[in-house]
């Protein structure tokens, strides 16, 4: 009789544990998602130009994080989770380069596919309309200029510049090696000057 | 020196660039960020599915083990193999127990018997004419 109560405690107090471990990780993994997402939506949006499909793109990357790999360390999931957001990214750029062949095949043109930066643009908090001006066009050519580099390019420069990966984090991310982030960042940034100018000097 | 400059160049320019990003960040609406807000709670509920699926099948789960345990135990047990063998040995003991043969004798007695009277009928006539 006794030994059943004790092994009833030790079952409760198990189940105790294991239930706060995972609110613990969820927590966790909430605090993740909260800090990352605006970058994620920013970084996927500036990729595919429509941000109602970048949200999307990021809640997509959110569930499957979640969903798969919610029990790996909580620092893996930086890499994991812009893995599979370039992954989701490069996958919707397919589809669209099919849908625009099938269209033009059908002798229709890629009307929604008007992207206006402005229209897109943010509303503005706490600066004066010069500065805001001056940033929103600053970022405006920015993203224009990154919108022309080659995609590996883009990818290494936003991971490592916006999210602020590491070198073995993007390569992570990216799904390559160290040595290639390197490259591909580096005439990112030598192509990203070039095209930008003596105003980003 | 001019890789030094360079690389300070780099920097520079990256560090530029963050800034703008940041700032695009910043001013995100405030329906784009509820809708992130949507979208996060939406996948931390995946979490909550999947846990509660695990528990919602562990019962069948362990059903499921308990029976493919009682069918092994069954099919896998020493007394039904030790009652087969002896079986198998008793067939082959009757087929070649001595009666068997004595059985292959008497055909061959009852063939000669066989033999003989016909041999017997067709010497009857001769045996009337004498």
């Amino acid at each position: 009789m006794n030994a059943g109560v004790a092994t009833f405690a030790v079952s409760c107090n198990g189940e105790d544990r294991t239930g706060v471990s995972t609110l613990q990780s969820e927590a966790k993994l909430n605090r993740f998602f909260a800090e990352v997402e605006k970058r994620a939506l920013r970084i996927a949006e500036i990729n595919i130009r429509d941000r109602d499909e970048a949200l999307d793109l990021v809640q997509d990357a959110m569930i499957r994080l979640a969903r798969n790999y919610a029990g790996r360390p909580d620092k893996e999931w930086a890499p994991l989770f812009y893995r599979i957001l370039q992954n989701r990214i490069r996958d919707w750029q397919r589809r669209q380069v099919v849908r625009n062949r099938v269209m033009v095949w059908f002798g229709k043109g890629n009307e929604d596919n008007d992207y206006d930066p402005v229209a897109a643009a943010p509303d503005p908090a706490g600066r004066s309309p010069d500065e805001e001006l001056q940033t929103h066009e600053a970022m405006q050519s920015l993203e224009a200029a990154i919108s022309g580099l080659p995609a590996r390019q883009r990818e290494a420069f936003m991971l490592r510049t916006f999210e602020g990966l590491d070198v073995a984090g993007t390569a992570t991310a990216m799904g390559c090696s160290q040595g290639s982030v390197k490259t591909h960042y580096s005439r990112a940034v030598h192509s990203l000057r070039e095209t930008l100018g003596e105003h980003w000097q | 020196m001019n890789e030094r400059n360079d690389v300070t160049a780099e920097d520079t320019f990256s560090e530029k660039a963050k800034a703008a990003f940041d700032e695009s960040v910043d001013n995100l609406d405030g329906e784009t960020r509820s809708r992130l807000n949507r979208g996060r709670q939406a996948a931390l509920a995946e979490i909550d599915r999947k846990r509660s699926a695990w528990i919602q099948w562990a019962p069948a789960g362990g059903v499921a083990a308990a029976t493919l345990l009682a069918v092994v135990l069954w099919t896998g047990n020493p007394a039904v193999d030790e009652l087969a063998a002896p079986a198998m040995a008793a067939d082959i003991e009757i087929l070649l127990t001595e009666d068997s043969l004595e059985m292959l004798e008497d055909l061959e007695f009852y063939s000669w018997i066989e033999l003989s009277d016909e041999t017997d009928e067709a010497m009857e006539p001769a045996n009337n004419v004498g």
